[in-house]
């Protein structure tokens, strides 16, 4: 076993596509998921190093939400291994991913419509026990407002999901993953339907959040938005694997620019 | 450390002073003192002579039998509310568990000769396995597809009671298993009373705590369950588990009282099955309290029914004998005007009455739930859950 793992690093260093579970906080290897005859993810590899944002891209059905589905074990993969913090993890349920220190928000949101922005962030924050006396009191959830706070719902706390505009949406996505205190958060389409300026403020939050030592991945579909944010970027299309570099290397990649259709990618 | 649990132990003196209470948990606390008075108050001399009159029967020593079994009958209720009105996974069927516990313990008692306090924990017991048994499959079989396992479940025990009527007294039931506290009206109105109210403060104590939040956040959306770490298999399995336990210890000790005996028609029929969830939700999905109130509603309205005398003209019937009847109708009536419960229409009317908004305090103290919004009450949660069932089953698209 031991061995074989040497074997597979020695590999990756000269073949650049085998991925062992020591190459990042985030470690995926030949990744594959087949919803019957189609095959989203065709076996993708890549790391996610610690304390960086990555920017994952790739066009509209691309596979980036399902490979971030088999990562979160909301689905199982067909094949492949997954390793988080140097351990195996493939096929573990997303709430373990989420007690291990992995957070998502999900790209069609998905909060609880039927409790304030405070009690769904409160949720997250809460213990995964069954019997508990906390919450019976009724003390204020002082932590899960500064939660709130931080993601720019302070002034919002009281209303439900309903009520809140699309950004307002996005920035609770983020604060109910927040309140699971992840290490690596996953953002699914943070800017899709954001104006200039609610873009650039919620780039600032997310730099904010890997200055204070948390590794992000960002799913977006082009580079609009990203280039500031980014340190590397990995662009799949059809599932697989296309380039991978610095935000400049990537713009000037010619098979990005073709998978593009020399527009959209900016 | 100590600071935060002295701030708790304030907090909890606070909330035990009963002149600081809403509005509406004066009520409630009002209603248990009334309730625990009663056996007094009926034998006060001219007073004993009112309280009799609001009683569901003709003499005080009946109307405390009969509300001793609408107490038996609100566990009931209560108990389904834990788990459905909670996840919002219906069971039509929690006859179930009311027949293992009674059926066990007077098994026990019986056949067994153990004394009928030991034979009810063993009732608990096997309903607490018999909330495994519904509660694991639950996992993968939800929404319509578990309510017609819930359905069926009671149906095949009832045809093994009826099978191996040797053993389980077929449609009969067993006969007359030992009474805990004898025959006393005042005794055993007390211990329907006790454990009334032990099983609604154990309920209302865990619904209100993050457990109550985390449970009817299953019933809204089990991604978002997951997503915030929780182990959404973990607490339905206990909500099963909880309920068959509380339905069991009910129907244990209900059939070693003078108002109730181990027999299919009283534990497990279909009426049962539904009454029990027409008083939790008419009384107020997924709140317990409206379960302890519509279930007390909904087993005394018939026996206030039967002393009516009036005979209706056109079809010479008495309303005596119409009350099924006329409680169903009356039933469909209430659900149309409050369909998130009397209980949260209550709650909104009491607000607007004292001017006070609820704000954060008062949606906590319902369980998470907001009672003005109708669009998000359990039922129409529910419903909704249900509706993702049946679009899927005809070939809608997964999304
Ligand atoms: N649950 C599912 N069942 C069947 N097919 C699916 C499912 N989820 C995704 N797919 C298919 O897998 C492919 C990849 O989808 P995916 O959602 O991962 O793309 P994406 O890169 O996230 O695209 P977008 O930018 O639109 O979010 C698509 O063809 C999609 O139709
Ligand atoms: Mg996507």
């Amino acid at each position: 076993m031991s061995t074989d793992t040497r074997a597979d690093e020695a590999a990756s260093a000269t073949t650049d596509n085998e991925v062992g579970p020591d190459d990042g906080i985030l470690a995926v290897e030949s990744l594959r998921k087949e919803f019957g005859g189609l095959v989203a993810v065709d076996d993708l590899s890549f790391a996610v190093q610690e304390e960086e944002i990555l920017g994952f891209i790739g066009p509209n059905g691309a596979g980036k939400s399902t490979t971030f589905n088999c990562v979160t074990g909301t689905y199982p993969p067909t094949d492949g291994t997954v390793w988080y913090k140097g351990e195996e993890v493939t096929g573990t349920p997303p709430h373990e991913m989420v007690k291990r220190g992995m957070a998502r928000t999900f790209q069609s949101f998905a909060p609880l419509e039927d409790r304030s922005v405070l009690k769904n962030v409160a949720l997250s924050m809460m213990d995964d026990k069954l019997v508990t006396m906390d919450g019976l009191l009724g003390e204020f959830h002082d932590e899960a407002r500064a939660i709130c706070e931080r993601v720019g719902l302070g002034d919002r706390l009281y209303q439900t999901p309903a009520e809140l505009p699309h950004a307002g949406m996005l920035r609770l996505e983020l604060g109910r993953a927040l309140g699971t205190d992840p290490d690596l958060l996953l953002v699914d389409e943070p800017f899709a339907g954001l104006s200039g300026p609610e873009v650039e403020s919620v780039s600032d939050l997310l730099l904010e959040l890997r200055d204070e030592g948390m590794t992000l991945v960002v799913v977006d579909h082009n580079m609009r938005g990203l280039l500031q944010l980014i340190d590397r970027a990995i662009v799949i299309n059809f599932g697989s694997l296309l380039a991978e570099g610095s935000p400049d290397e990537i713009t000037d990649n010619p098979e990005v620019q073709e998978a593009y259709l020399g527009g959209g990618l900016e | 450390m100590s600071d935060k649990s002295t701030s708790r132990l304030r907090l909890l003196l606070g909330q035990l002073n009963p002149l600081g209470l809403p509005l509406r948990q004066k009520i409630g606390v009002l209603g248990l003192a009334f309730l625990i008075a009663l056996p007094l108050l009926v034998s006060l001399p001219v007073v004993g002579q009112f309280v009799v009159l609001i009683l569901p029967a003709s003499s005080w020593e009946l109307g405390l039998y009969n509300v001793a079994a609408a107490l038996f009958f609100a566990m009931f209720a209560m108990s389904w509310d834990a788990v459905s009105g909670y996840t919002g996974e219906i069971s039509f069927g929690h006859g179930l568990f009311f027949a293992v516990g009674g059926y066990t313990s007077a098994m026990l008692n019986m056949g067994h000769g153990f004394s009928p306090w030991i034979s009810v924990l063993g009732g608990v017991l096997l309903a607490a396995i018999a909330g495994v048994m519904i509660g694991v499959p639950a996992l993968r079989i939800e929404g319509p597809y578990l309510s017609l396992v819930t359905l069926v479940a009671p149906l095949i025990l009832l045809q093994v009671f009826i099978f191996m009527s040797d053993i389980f007294g077929g449609e009969q039931g067993l006969g007359n298993p030992e009474n805990l506290v004898g025959l006393g009206f005042v005794s055993n109105y007390f211990l329907a009373l006790g454990l009334f109210v032990a099983i609604f403060t154990l309920l209302w104590a865990l619904t209100r705590s993050n457990t109550g939040s985390i449970l009817t956040a299953i019933r809204e959306d089990e991604d978002a369950v997951s997503a915030a770490g929780l182990s959404k298999a973990k607490f339905k399995i206990f909500a099963f588990v909880l309920s068959g336990a509380i339905g069991g210890l009910a129907g244990a000790a209900y059939v070693h009282t003078p108002v109730g005996s181990p027999t299919p028609s009283e534990l497990m029929s279909v009426i049962v099955n539904v009454e029990v969830i027409i008083a939790a939700v008419l009384g107020g999905m997924g709140t317990i309290v409206g379960a302890a109130v519509g279930g007390l509603f909904v087993a005394m309205l018939p026996d206030y029914l039967n002393l009516v005398e009036f005979t209706v003209p056109v079809i010479g019937k008495s309303i005596s004998s119409m009350s099924f009847f006329l409680f169903a109708i009356v039933t469909l009536f209430l659900l149309n005007i409050f369909p998130g419960g009397v209980l949260r229409w209550g709650i909104a009317l009491g607000r607007r009455a004292t001017g006070r908004d609820g704000g954060d305090e008062g949606m906590a103290a319902d369980g998470g739930q907001s009672p003005e919004d109708a669009g998000t009450n359990p039922v129409a949660q529910t419903m909704e859950r249900y509706q993702e069932y049946y679009d899927n089953m005809f070939g809608g698209d997964d999304e």
